[in-house]
């Protein structure tokens, strides 16, 4: 495809959302291109990363994404101290969190992309994350369904780091804590290890920038697969095989709420179908360099994709929602969230060998 | 055309008839709602779907 009638494509769509959605959201359209744009222009795989990390002791892409921890934090922290509508990606550590974490971390190394990587080498055209989209999102509905009982084997309030310490607290702690990651990232490595490359510090930069933007624009910081499970909720109330009323989750008044909205006024929505046109525009004019997959493996990576997606919920997100915009907004539940989902990829890691991705 | 141009022509079809569909049978948008263009500062608290929400 030719970058010019996508271009075209993406700017009549920006229109329509103007004139019949709201100006901000037409403006998070271009705010999620950009995200899909850095992602795949960078390859900014979150999963990418910590493969290199484990089996090549290679730490560029978790330097990279420690890169944009920092920068993140360091913007989001003022701000959210500053302006009271802001919202905190907070979520509550809990059973769920833990269980779901670990098998997010496991499924996105079969499945060769968390929640942001599955979207943007979807938009890219490879055809394992095109096929397992649809699962992804079918998967995080239903964990979505089941994410009281989950809740309910245990769970304490969230904790916002800058409760009891401030923004700037609660900053000091989170650079201290990415500084002793980068510290065991080390010792792992070893001396001689070249750190940064250009790619994954660009992409790191851009993504930090973007994200504030959504955090700035919509209120909220940036999330993934709560669009998702909201697309395939939206199919199964439409097909009279859910009913939302009698759902913990799907009856609490914001959820029932954009169910009977149109997904264009949903902020993890626009901003998703942006990344996918991002990426997209990126894969304009470039060569189809996926491998082909047999049977066995296409059938193992959409049940991880699929398993991906539930697990998403029970996490209380994935890479982005509860990483990224957890950490970068002071919520204990993403640094909870990521030695979990560490420990899954080192499983996740050996399936992926075991089955010849 | 090229084998991974179909699947993209696919998947966007079908991606584009999803929200088309959706647009269709959702509630209509009171445009005279519209929230601000930026909402730090502008004293409305978000009220977005996230996925950190437990409920």
């Amino acid at each position: 495809m030719k970058r010019l009638p996508l271009s075209v494509a993406l700017a009549a769509f920006f229109v329509f959302l103007s004139l019949s959605v709201s100006i901000r959201q037409a403006v998070l359209l271009l705010v999620g291109v950009g995200m899909g744009a850095a992602l795949a222009g960078a390859r900014f795989g979150f999963t990418t990363g910590w493969r290199q990390l484990v089996e090549q002791r290679n730490p560029q892409g978790v330097a990279g994404q420690v890169l944009l921890l920092a920068l993140a934090s360091a913007l989001a922290l003022p701000l959210l101290g500053q302006f009271p509508e802001l919202h905190a990606a907070l979520g509550a550590p809990s059973i769920s969190l833990l269980v779901g974490a670990f098998v997010f971390g496991l499924t996105m190394q079969i499945a060769d992309g968390c929640g942001s990587g599955t979207l943007y080498k979807a938009g890219l055209g490879v055809p394992l994350n095109m096929g397992l989209l649809p699962l992804f999102a079918l998967g995080s509905f239903l964990g979505s369904v089941h994410l009281d009982s989950w809740m309910a084997l245990g769970h304490v309030a969230p904790v916002s780091l800058a409760t009891p310490w401030g923004s700037g607290g609660a900053l000091a702690i989170t650079l201290a804590l990415l500084a002793a990651v980068l510290l065991l990232v080390r010792w792992w490595v070893g001396a001689g290890q070249t750190w940064w490359s250009r790619r994954w510090v660009w992409g790191a930069v851009a993504l930090a920038i973007l994200a504030t933007l959504n955090l700035v624009l919509a209120g909220q910081p940036w999330g993934v697969v709560y669009g998702f499970g909201l697309w395939a909720a939206k199919g199964a109330v439409a097909l009279g095989a859910f009913d939302p009323t009698v759902n913990a989750f799907w009856s609490q008044e914001g959820n029932a709420l954009r169910l009977t909205q149109t997904a264009f006024m949903d902020v993890t929505s626009i901003t998703n179908i942006g990344i996918l046109g991002g990426a997209l525009l990126v894969a304009a004019g470039q060569g189809d360099d996926s491998r082909a997959l047999t049977r066995q493996q296409w059938v193992i990576g959409l049940v991880a994709g699929f398993v991906m997606g539930y697990s998403s919920r029970l996490a209380l997100g994935c890479n982005v929602g509860a990483m990224l915009s957890g950490i970068s907004t002071g919520s204990l539940h993403g640094w909870l969230w990521v030695p979990l989902a560490f420990g899954g990829t080192l499983i996740g890691l050996r399936v992926r060998r075991r089955f010849g991705f | 055309m090229t084998r991974r141009t179909q699947r993209q022509l696919l998947f966007w079809t079908a991606l584009f008839a999803f929200l088309a569909w959706d647009f269709s049978v959702s509630a209509p948008i009171d445009l005279r709602q519209e929230p601000p263009l930026i909402a730090a500062g502008s004293g409305q608290a978000s009220v977005g779907g996230h996925c950190s929400m437990a409920d």
